[in-house]
C-alpha cells in the first residue's frame, strides 16, 4: 500500500510537472503573439482614408504619411474617395466604407456639414473617425488634424504685404464652398483689412479646384482689375492656373502666392512665376491620422475607456512659406 | 547470480506481482499505443493540411498579385490608346500636357495602389503627375527604358527600381515600390515610340503577403525570376533564397539554416514570373498539435491512475486470500492442526479454503482415532501379559504339590497350599495393577516359601528393604518373574546351597530394587541375547514379530510392563558372570498414592 502511495505521488508529481510545463509553453506562445499585438496591429486591420477629388496630387503626400504609419504599425490601409468634387459621392463612399466595418476612418470632409450625419453614424457603430485637412466641426469625430486655415490666410496676407510693400489691390482665387478655403480667404481678407489699410481685396473668384477654371478666373481678375498687384490662390490647382494666366497675359509684375507644394507649383516657384507658396504638413496629417486611429482602435490611452476625449481634439500640422530661397528643400529627395 | 536470475523469472514471482503486471500491461500498453498512434496520425495530418493550406494561401496571394500586375498591364494599354498620349508619343504639336495629366490623374484615382505613372517618348520628353527626372540626362538612357525596348512591347516587371534617375514627389523610395515598364511600338514598323513606367506600391504586395501567417513566425516572401527579393518581411531568417532551390512551378522542401529546421513551400506565377515562398519552422508544432498532445498525455496519465489503483485492488483481493491460505497451510504443516480458514467468499479460493478446513477436520479425527486405538491395544496387551503369568505359575505350584505328595506326608502339603493361597490372593489383587511394595514383598516371600519347600537348604534368601520404601506402590508381580528366573536359571543348577538377596534403595527420587543370586550365572552370549531382548521398545506398539523369539520371557514381561506403564526410562538392568551369579536391577518410580 505504501509502495502504491509512493507511485501515485510520483505520477501526480510528474503530471503536475507536465501540466506546468505545458501551460508555461502555451502562455509563452500566446504571450509572444500578444507582445506583437501590443506594439503592432494585425495585417487584417484595415484603416481607410477617404478624400474627395481622390486623384488629386495633394492627397498623395497625406496618403504617403498614412501608409508610412501603417508600415510601422503593421496594419493595412485603403485609400478611397469621391472621384470628383461631389458631396453625394463622398457620402456614398463613406457609407460603403462604414458598411465594411474598418478599424478606423480618416476623412477629409468635402463640406463642413454634409458629412456630419454619416460620420456620427460611423462613430456610433464603434468605428474611430478622425478628420484631416478639412474639418466637419459639428461631427462626433474624435480629432481634427490639419492646417489652421485662418492662420494660413493670415500668413499669406503678411507675405503678400511684404511682397507688395504694404500697398496695392489683390485678388483671391478660391473654392468658396469648402470650409478650409473659406477660412484661408477669411484670414487673408481680414488681415489685409485690419493690418494693411493701403491694400484692398478687390476680387474673390471661384477656381473650382481646377487648373483651367482657375486660369479663367485669374484672367477675369486681371482683365477686370488691371491694377491688381497680387493674387492669392487658396489651393494648388488655382496656383498653377493663375500662373498660366499671368504668363499668358504677360503680367509678370503680378505677385502670386499659391498653396501647397505640388511639383508644378514648386517648379513655378523656382522659375519665379509664383513668388511664394504655403506648404502644409500634409504628410503629418496622414501619418498622425493613422496613429490616432490606431490609438483609438486599440484603446491604448486609459481615459479612452471612460469615454472622455483621449486625444487632442485639434492638431495644427503647421504651415511653411516656400520661396525661391528654400524651394529645393521641398522637392523629393 | 543464478539465484538472482531465477528470482526474476516470471514463474517465480509472487502471484500478486503477476496480477499487477498483467493488469498494468493490459491497460497501459494499449493506452500508450493508442496515444502514440493518435499523436503520430495527428502530426502527419496536420502537417499535410498545413502544407496544403499554405499552398492554397500562396496561390491566393499569387492571384492577388497577378490581379494587381494585370491592372498595371491594362493601364499601359489604356495609356497607349489615349489619343493625347499617342500625339505625345508622336511629338505632334497638338499634344496637350494638361489633358494627359488629367487622364493620368484619372487612372491614379481609380487605382490608389499605383504610386506613380511616367510616360516617356522616344525623345526623352516625359509627362507625370508624381514623378520627375533627377538629372538632365535623357530618360531614354535609363536601364528601365532599355529593358522596355528590349522586351518589344511586352509588359515587363522590373522589380525594385534601384538606381534610376526618377524621383517620386510623394517620396516613395525604390524599396517601397515595384516597377513595371512597357514599350509602345509603332504597329507597322515595330519602332519604339515611347515607354510607360508604372510604380506599384509595395504596400499592396506586403498587405497581401503579411496577412498570411504560418505557425509561430512563418511568413511568405516574394522573389522575382532573377532571385531578387520583391518583398521580405523584416524578421526573416532568410534574406535571400538561392534561385536553384525553387526550380519548377511549385514544390516543398526543407533546409537546415542556422541550426533551425526550416520548411519551405513555393509556387511560381507564370504571369508575373514571381515566386512566392512560404517559410516556416519545420519542427515547431502548432498550438493545435500541442493541445492534442496535451489531451493524449493527460489521458495516458489518467489511465495510469486508474490502472494502478484497479490492478492493486484486484490483485490484492485475489492474492490476499491465497497468501492467507498459504500461511494457514504453513501453520498446519508445522503441526498446528487447530487453524481454520474463515471467509464467506464463494469463489474458487473460498472453496479451496473450505476444502482445507474439511481436510484438517478429517486429519484430526483420524489422528485421535489412531491414538485411541493405540491406547486400547496397550491396555489389551498389558492385560494379556498379566493373564499369561497366572496359569504358568499355577502349573509349577501344582507340580510341586504333586512332587511333595509323592515323596512325603500331608503336613507339608498344608503349608505349601497355605502359601499358594496367599500367592493367589496377592496375584489376583482384585485386578489392580499397582500394589503396596509391602504387599509385593509379602507375595514374593510366599513364593519363596513355596520354593523353599521344594529346594530345601539349597535355596536361601534375604530381604534388605527399608521400612519407608514399603509404603510406596509398585507394579504388581514385579519381583516374582525375576526371582523365579534366579531360582530356575541360577540356584537350581548350582552345586550346593544358593542364596538370593533382594534389596531396595531410594536414590534421587527413584527406587532401585536389586535381585541378586549366586547361581551359575550366564554365559556372555546368553547375557547379550537377553539384554537385546530387553531393548525392544514396547511403547512403539506392535512388536509381535520380535516377541516371538525372545529369551527370558518373565524378564521381558516385567520390562514390558515397566516401560508401558512408566515410560522408557524405567526398566531392568541385568548383569551376570558365568559361575558367579546374576544381578537384576529394577528401576522403578516412587509412587506415593494412586490417583
Amino acid at each position: 500500500m505504501k509502495k502504491l502511495a509512493i507511485i501515485y505521488v510520483c505520477l501526480i508529481g510528474l503530471f503536475l510537472l507536465y501540466i506546468y510545463r505545458y501551460h508555461f509553453e502555451i502562455s509563452h506562445l500566446r504571450l509572444s503573439s500578444q507582445e506583437e499585438t501590443a506594439f503592432q496591429g494585425k495585417p487584417n486591420e484595415k484603416y481607410v482614408m477617404i478624400t474627395f477629388q481622390s486623384g488629386m496630387d495633394y492627397w498623395k503626400r497625406c496618403l504617403k504619411g498614412f501608409e508610412d504609419a501603417a508600415e510601422e504599425l503593421n496594419v493595412s490601409v485603403e485609400y478611397r474617395g469621391a472621384t470628383q468634387y461631389d458631396v453625394n459621392e463622398q457620402v456614398t463612399v463613406l457609407e460603403q466604407v462604414i458598411a465594411r466595418k474598418p478599424a478606423g476612418i480618416a476623412i477629409s470632409a468635402i463640406n463642413p456639414t454634409a458629412l456630419t450625419k454619416t460620420i456620427n453614424k460611423a462613430v456610433e457603430k464603434g468605428i474611430p473617425v478622425v478628420l484631416f485637412d478639412s474639418n466637419a466641426s459639428g461631427s462626433k469625430a474624435f480629432s481634427f488634424l490639419g492646417t489652421n486655415n485662418y492662420n494660413a490666410g493670415v500668413t499669406a496676407a503678411h507675405e503678400m504685404a511684404k511682397l507688395l510693400g504694404n500697398k496695392g489691390n489683390v485678388g483671391i482665387i478660391t473654392s468658396p464652398y469648402q470650409l478650409n478655403h473659406q477660412e484661408r480667404t477669411r484670414g487673408f481678407i481680414e488681415t489685409i483689412y485690419q493690418k494693411y489699410p493701403q491694400m484692398h481685396v478687390v476680387a474673390v473668384k471661384n477656381g473650382k479646384g481646377d487648373v483651367r477654371a482657375s486660369k479663367q478666373a485669374a484672367i477675369e481678375i486681371l482683365e477686370d482689375y488691371p491694377d491688381v498687384q497680387g493674387i492669392f490662390a487658396t489651393e494648388a490647382n488655382g496656383g498653377v492656373g493663375m500662373a498660366e494666366a499671368v504668363v499668358m497675359l504677360n503680367k509678370k509684375h503680378v505677385k502670386l502666392i499659391s498653396f501647397d507644394t505640388e511639383k508644378q507649383t514648386l517648379d513655378l516657384v523656382k522659375k519665379g512665376v509664383i513668388a511664394a507658396t504655403l506648404a502644409q504638413g500634409t504628410w503629418n496629417m496622414g501619418y498622425w491620422s493613422l496613429q490616432f486611429l490606431f490609438q483609438l482602435h486599440h484603446r491604448l490611452t486609459s481615459s479612452s475607456r471612460s469615454g472622455d476625449l483621449p486625444l487632442p481634439v485639434y492638431v495644427d500640422t503647421g504651415i511653411t512659406v516656400v520661396t525661391k530661397e528654400n524651394v529645393d528643400r521641398f522637392y523629393a529627395r | 547470480m543464478l539465484g538472482v536470475r531465477k528470482r526474476w523469472r516470471v514463474r517465480h514471482w509472487p502471484i500478486r506481482y503477476k496480477f499487477v503486471s498483467l493488469l498494468l500491461i493490459s491497460m497501459i500498453v494499449p493506452a500508450l499505443g493508442l496515444g502514440g498512434l493518435v499523436s503520430w496520425a495527428v502530426d502527419r495530418i496536420i502537417e499535410r493540411q498545413v502544407n496544403e493550406n499554405t499552398l492554397q494561401l500562396i496561390s491566393q496571394v499569387n492571384r492577388t498579385l497577378e490581379f494587381y500586375v494585370n491592372n498595371m498591364q491594362n493601364i499601359t494599354y489604356l495609356i497607349a490608346f489615349n489619343p493625347e498620349t499617342k500625339a505625345f508619343f508622336d511629338r505632334s504639336t497638338s499634344s496637350d500636357e494638361y489633358e494627359i495629366r488629367q487622364f493620368l490623374q484619372g487612372i491614379t484615382t481609380l487605382y490608389p495602389e499605383i504610386a506613380g505613372i511616367l510616360v516617356v517618348n522616344q525623345h526623352g520628353d516625359y509627362i507625370s503627375n508624381e514623378m520627375y527626372s533627377r538629372s538632365s540626362q535623357p530618360l531614354t538612357e535609363e536601364s528601365w527604358y532599355q529593358e522596355a525596348v528590349k522586351n518589344k512591347g511586352i509588359f515587363k516587371m522590373i522589380g525594385h527600381p534601384g538606381g534610376r534617375n526618377v524621383l517620386s514627389h510623394a517620396n516613395y523610395s525604390s524599396e517601397e515600390v515595384v516597377s513595371a515598364v512597357r514599350a509602345i511600338l509603332e504597329p507597322e514598323t515595330q519602332k519604339v515610340k515611347g515607354v510607360v513606367l508604372i510604380d506599384l506600391k509595395l504596400r499592396v504586395i506586403a498587405e497581401a503577403t503579411k496577412n498570411v501567417r504560418l505557425g509561430k513566425w512563418g511568413h511568405l516572401l516574394v522573389i522575382d525570376e532573377r532571385g531578387e527579393s520583391i518583398y521580405t518581411p523584416s524578421p526573416s531568417p532568410l534574406r535571400t533564397i538561392p534561385l536553384r532551390w525553387v526550380q519548377g512551378n511549385s514544390g516543398t522542401f526543407s533546409k537546415e539554416i542556422n541550426g533551425q529546421h526550416i520548411q519551405l513551400i513555393y509556387q511560381r506565377s507564370p504571369f508575373t514570373n514571381w515566386t512566392i515562398i512560404g517559410v516556416f519552422s519545420g519542427n515547431e508544432s502548432a498550438l493545435e498539435v500541442m493541445e492534442i498532445r496535451f489531451y493524449i498525455i493527460s489521458f495516458i496519465f489518467f489511465v495510469c491512475f486508474i490502472a494502478l489503483g484497479a490492478s492493486y485492488y484486484l490483485s490484492f483481493s485475489l492474492s490476499r486470500p491465497i497468501s492467507q491460505l498459504t500461511a494457514f497451510m504453513k501453520k498446519a504443516q508445522a503441526g498446528d492442526l487447530t487453524v481454520r480458514y474463515h471467509d464467506e467468499r464463494m469463489d474458487e479460493i473460498g472453496i479451496l479454503g473450505r476444502s482445507f478446513n474439511h481436510m484438517l477436520d478429517q486429519m484430526q479425527r483420524f489422528i485421535s482415532l489412531a491414538e485411541w486405538q493405540e491406547r486400547q491395544r496397550w491396555e489389551a496387551e498389558l492385560r494379556e501379559l498379566q493373564a499369561q503369568i497366572k496359569p504358568h505359575f499355577l502349573y509349577n505350584t501344582l507340580d510341586t504339590i504333586q512332587w511333595m505328595a509323592r515323596k512325603k506326608g500331608a503336613d507339608d502339603v498344608a503349608e505349601v497350599v497355605g502359601a499358594l493361597a496367599k500367592l493367589f490372593r496377592i496375584g489376583l489383587s482384585k485386578g489392580r495393577n499397582m500394589i503396596l511394595f509391602a504387599e509385593e514383598i509379602e507375595h514374593i516371600k510366599s513364593y519363596l516359601h513355596i520354593q523353599k519347600v521344594r529346594y530345601k537348604d539349597k535355596l536361601n534368601y534375604t530381604f534388605d528393604i527399608p521400612e519407608h520404601l514399603q509404603q510406596f506402590y509398585v507394579l504388581k508381580l514385579l519381583l516374582q518373574p525375576i526371582v523365579e528366573n534366579a531360582i530356575y536359571h541360577g540356584i537350581k543348577q548350582r552345586r550346593g546351597p544358593g542364596h538370593i538377596s533382594i534389596q531396595a534403595e531410594e536414590r534421587d527420587g527413584t527406587m532401585y530394587i536389586r535381585v541378586k543370586d549366586d547361581g551359575i550365572g550366564m554365559s556372555r552370549e546368553r547375557l547379550e541375547e537377553l539384554r537385546k531382548s530387553l531393548t525392544i521398545d514396547f511403547t512403539a506398539g506392535d512388536q509381535e514379530g520380535k516377541m516371538r523369539n525372545i529369551k527370558g520371557y518373565g524378564m521381558v514381561n516385567v520390562q514390558a510392563r515397566l516401560q508401558l506403564t512408566f515410560g522408557p526410562s524405567y526398566r531392568l538392568y541385568i548383569d551376570s558372570e558365568e559361575g558367579k551369579g546374576t544381578t537384576v536391577m529394577i528401576v522403578h518410580p516412587m509412587i506415593m498414592n494412586l490417583s
